[in-house]
């Protein structure tokens, strides 16, 4: 604190301490917490208080009946009990009425089988997308940091950057219209005889979970090519050289020295990866239209917007989290590397 | 000693084979790469020209620019674009504060703190996108503020100051601290330091991370999905049309996209491309 | 023209960072208007010495004193010091005059007037028609110049500097000690200049401290530093030395007798060792001759190994057992080039220094 305040004063020091102290708690510990807290508890109506009703309700009919078979009886009397008995009664409904936050794990373990199978095939996915876009990925990171002149290399760049800047929406739509029933696909698989359009006999591809897989691929790659090109550039290509030199043939080169180099790259290219296509909802949204709920993150938003049972929500949300903070560790345990190395 | 360089020969024979089938084989790859990334794009952008009611590139009805008009008296889709600047300028001004205010801390400080605060902080970027949405969502309902554009801002600048920050240590990293300490030693005040060393050497990052941040804001869907409430954004609007029957304005959205991607790279490529030059030069 | 410098004191200062000790307990005083080096290897603490000076360090123990004021809590801003940095700091994107003119600016000092005493500056150190340049556009010696003007804008009582020349080439560098010697001559600046070159030391300084491991090992006028090292790493660090060690065996009249492997040598008893006590003699190359003839207290006998020429001078290396002896000739001409076997070199008695053994300078 000493050097900060050495350099910037107290005044900016003061300011820089509070800008992240709020985002910290404000926006970041807080909000997180708010939402765990929210997905352990549920409100509970409370079984006792409507027997206690049902109760009082049979203690009315019993006063009206002794009334009614017992004509000498003190009948104000006996209207002041049920008067009394009638307030206890909309006091008690009231309370029903707005039910008791009990705190419990049931939004955890009450995830029904479908949202457990939805859940399951999501994260399976999720891993299986990681893996492709790492194999397809990691030759074109290193062809583009290493074999490229530095023009090619620019030029390559601007290939990768531009479908990277288009809206994710928008590059998984154009994976829609290949996919459609009457897409790309489907007429050229036409053209060679398999389909055809004019008689509905098309491939439903768009139905099978293959489609949204097909297009996460797509939507994410990127994001495995960068943080490995980013290490890769950094290898001194004279290592290759010399390690081709002594005779070591290409794959050997890249098991000991390029990929070892690549690892925080790899890591990081991964945890992106895997992270994104667990939390995606724009892209099953758009394979599937928004009709069917093949992935966790539409099940997620189904219990906020549909459902309105926020505290499910919440718990499902968490559960994601868990589960992609659970991954980062691997990856870091996997990978050997810090924290430090992961998002730079 | 005259054996070895007589045998010497031998290996570069064998490497340069090995070598040019490796990069051959790589070339290959490269090109199939290129066309998967390429082809859809291709095909979005003929469908946006394309007379055809549905968006089709094989149901070719012939060219047209009707869709361009159609898109022009979208009042959602235009309503939507305000949108989305007003949460990108409010991101901009949020996060860009946030992220400078963590970067002097995480490279000023030395503490064994440090680290943690590292981790909390490039925490937002790790997590997926909807959680941040939702955990906003469910945080501001306790304040009765409903889900909308400043929701939806909020949660965007959560990890949004994340990347900012990231560029401002890497470019404070590089920073040559014994100018900050100069101006110190010449009796400069803190402020003074601040203003006339410390901000000049990081603004052009500081233009860089705000229009990043913005281009971040606009471009995201996962996170202002759930914050955005009754309200939309660009994105959200397009994401939600794709419910109801598909039509090829969102193919002109699409291409609009494209060409700006495309402008805006060729720009910063000839940018650079004089800059280089420019210090060759000197 | 400039306020006339100040003095510093340093009394009793330490700095210790964590479990290391950076700089032991110092005393030390730098008069007004000198020239002062401090001299040491990288490591000795030579700069932490110069930031707590300049304020960017608070000692751990002691204090520092300019013109008798104590500087504790007085930052780097509010001392009348200026620093001119190892990499100079010249602020990139500033052109030159205005870096030249930021202290004043600091001083809220109006933007005609601060241009105005710029230029003055800019004369001083012949950089005028280099004012509207980047400091990215200058050469090395343009650039240290500009570091020079824009530390003396702040009318600096004490002027510090960190190895400012160690980035230039050899000729320059030579150019810039004549320099920096004439402007600190005609500004009445003190001067106190951190190097690890004993050469730099010697030219520019009227007196040198120097320093290994934390530790002061001797503060004097050049002259005396090299003629009467206080240390063996004093004497081996300024310039070059042949060192014999030994016992001594005999002490009278300020001088001593050492025995050892090379014989019997006499020196000038310098810290008055007492018989028996481990000691070194130190003789400096350019002070032994060969004996041809001359009778001289101290008499060596060496094998010839190797001479490399100089240009103005030679140097002969005699190797005896392990012991390497580096003899300097004024080159008159093919000196020492017919020099070959066992040869007889001597030193009197007044060119050897008798020292107690101990540390010596690394090369």
């Amino acid at each position: 604190m000493n050097a900060l305040v050495r350099t910037y004063g107290r005044t900016l020091t003061g300011l820089f301490v509070f800008l992240t102290t709020a985002w910290v708690i404000g926006m970041i510990v807080i909000p997180q917490l708010f939402m765990v807290e929210r997905s352990l508890w549920v409100r509970q109506e409370s079984t006792q208080l409507s027997l206690q009703i049902d109760r009082l309700y049979n203690d009315i009919s019993l006063l009206r009946f002794d009334a009614q078979a017992a004509p000498d009886i003190d009948k104000p009397a006996v209207e002041n009990k049920i008067s009394k008995i009638e307030e206890q009664i909309a006091e008690l409904e009231a309370q029903e009425k707005t039910p008791q936050k009990v705190y419990t794990l049931s939004n955890y373990t009450r995830m029904s089988g479908l949202h457990f199978k939805i859940f399951v095939r999501t994260i399976i996915y999720a891993a299986m997308v990681t893996v492709l876009a790492l194999i397809v990925c990691y030759p074109i990171a290193f062809a583009v940091a290493q074999v490229a002149t530095p023009q090619a290399a620019a030029f390559l760049m601007l290939g990768l950057i531009v479908p990277y800047a288009i809206n994710e929406l928008l590059r998984v739509y154009a994976w829609l219209m290949i996919l459609d029933y009457q897409g790309v696909l489907n007429t050229m698989l036409q053209w060679v005889g398999v389909t055809n359009l004019a008689k509905h006999e098309w491939i439903p591809f768009l139905e099978s979970p293959g489609a949204v897989f097909v297009a996460m691929v797509y939507a994410y790659i990127l994001f495995m090519v960068f943080p490995i090109y980013n290490t890769l550039e950094t290898l001194d290509r004279n290592q290759l050289e010399a390690a081709r030199d002594l005779g070591a043939p290409t794959w050997r080169i890249h098991w000991r020295v390029a990929i070892p180099h690549a690892k925080p790259g790899i890591a990081v290219g991964c945890i992106m990866t895997f992270m994104l296509s667990a939390g995606s909802y724009a892209v099953p949204q758009i394979m599937t239209r928004g009709t069917s709920g093949d992935w966790f993150s539409q099940t997620i938003y189904r219990q906020f917007f549909e459902s309105n049972n926020w505290n499910v929500g919440a718990a499902y949300a968490f559960t994601l989290l868990i589960v992609c903070i659970v991954f980062i560790f691997l990856m870091m345990l996997v990978f050997r590397v810090g924290v430090r190395d992961i998002a730079r | 000693m005259t054996t070895a360089t007589l045998s010497a020969p031998a290996t570069p024979v064998r490497k340069t084979r090995e070598g040019r089938w490796a990069g051959v084989v790589l070339n290959v790859y490269l090109v199939i790469f290129f066309v998967y990334l390429f082809a859809p794009l291709l095909v979005m952008t003929l469908a946006a020209f394309n007379a055809y009611d549905y968006p089709s590139v094989t149901q070719w009805r012939g060219w047209t620019l009707k869709w361009f008009v159609e898109l022009a008296g979208d009042q959602r889709i235009l309503q939507g674009l305000w949108n989305s600047i007003l949460v990108g300028v409010g991101v901009i001004v949020v996060s860009i504060p946030l992220g400078l205010a963590g970067a002097f801390i995480l490279t000023r400080l030395q503490s064994r703190w440090t680290g943690l605060l590292y981790g909390v902080l490039v925490s937002p970027i790790l997590t997926p996108g909807i959680i941040l949405g939702i955990s906003t969502l469910i945080f501001w309902r306790n304040f009765e503020v409903p889900g909308g554009l400043f929701l939806a801002m909020m949660a965007q600048a959560t990890f949004i100051a994340s990347y900012s920050m990231l560029m401002f240590m890497a470019r404070l990293q590089r920073q040559d601290r014994s100018l900050e300490e100069a101006a110190l030693d010449l009796g400069a005040s803190s402020v003074l330091v601040f203003r006339r060393v410390t901000i000049p050497f990081l603004a052009p990052t500081i233009f860089t991370a705000a229009v990043i941040a913005f281009l971040q804001s606009i471009e995201n869907y996962n996170t202002t999905v759930f914050a955005i409430g009754g309200n939309w954004t660009l994105v959200t609007e397009i994401g939600s049309r794709f419910r109801f029957g598909l039509s090829p304005v969102i193919n002109v959205i699409g291409v609009i996209f494209v060409a700006l991607t495309i402008i805006a790279a060729t720009i910063y490529v000839i940018l650079k491309e004089r800059d280089r030059k420019a210090r060759a030069a000197r | 023209m400039i306020a006339k410098g100040k003095n510093v004191v340093l009394d009793g200062v330490s700095m210790v960072f964590g479990d290391f000790t950076a700089v032991q307990e110092t005393d030390l005083e730098i008069r007004a208007g000198e020239f002062f080096s401090i001299l040491g290897p990288s490591g000795c603490g030579k700069t932490t010495i110069l930031r707590m000076i300049s304020g960017f360090l608070e000692p751990t123990t002691g204090r520092v004193l300019i013109g008798g004021d104590d500087m504790a809590g007085i930052g780097p801003n509010r001392r009348p010091t200026a620093l001119i940095f190892q990499n100079l700091a010249l602020f990139p994107l500033m052109p030159v005059w205005e870096n030249v003119a930021f202290g004043l600016e600091a001083r809220g000092v109006s933007k005609s007037k601060r241009r105005e005493r710029a230029m003055e500056l800019i004369d001083l150190v012949a950089l005028r028609g280099q004012e509207e340049k980047l400091p990215g556009d200058l050469s090395g010696g343009q650039r240290q110049r500009v570091a020079i003007a824009r530390a003396l804008a702040v009318e600096p009582a004490v002027l510090l500097l960190d190895e400012p020349l160690s980035a230039l080439d050899l000729k320059l560098r030579q150019h810039m000690r004549a320099e920096l010697k004439d402007i600190q001559r005609k500004t009445g600046v003190t001067f106190i200049y951190i190097t690890h070159d004993q050469g730099e030391a010697l030219t520019m300084s009227d007196r040198i401290a120097v320093m290994n491991q934390g530790r002061v090992e001797q503060v004097d006028t050049t002259d005396v530093l090299y003629d009467d090292p206080a240390t063996p790493f004093v004497a081996t660090f300024v310039g070059e030395q042949n060192v014999f060690r030994g016992k001594v065996a005999e002490v009278a009249d300020g001088f001593a007798v050492i025995e050892g492997p090379d014989g019997s040598l006499r020196g000038r008893n310098r810290s008055s060792l007492a018989r028996g006590a481990e000691a070194m003699v130190f003789v400096r190359p350019e002070r032994m001759q060969f004996l041809n003839g001359a009778a001289l207290d101290n008499v060596v006998s060496a094998n010839v190994d190797r001479r490399d020429l100089e240009g103005p001078f030679v140097n002969l290396f005699l190797k005896r057992d392990d012991n390497e002896i580096m003899v300097h000739l004024t080159n008159s001409g093919a000196a020492g080039r017919d020099l070959e076997g066992e040869q007889r070199i001597g030193f009197a008695a007044t060119d050897a220094l008798v020292l107690p053994a101990g540390e010596l300078a690394r090369d």
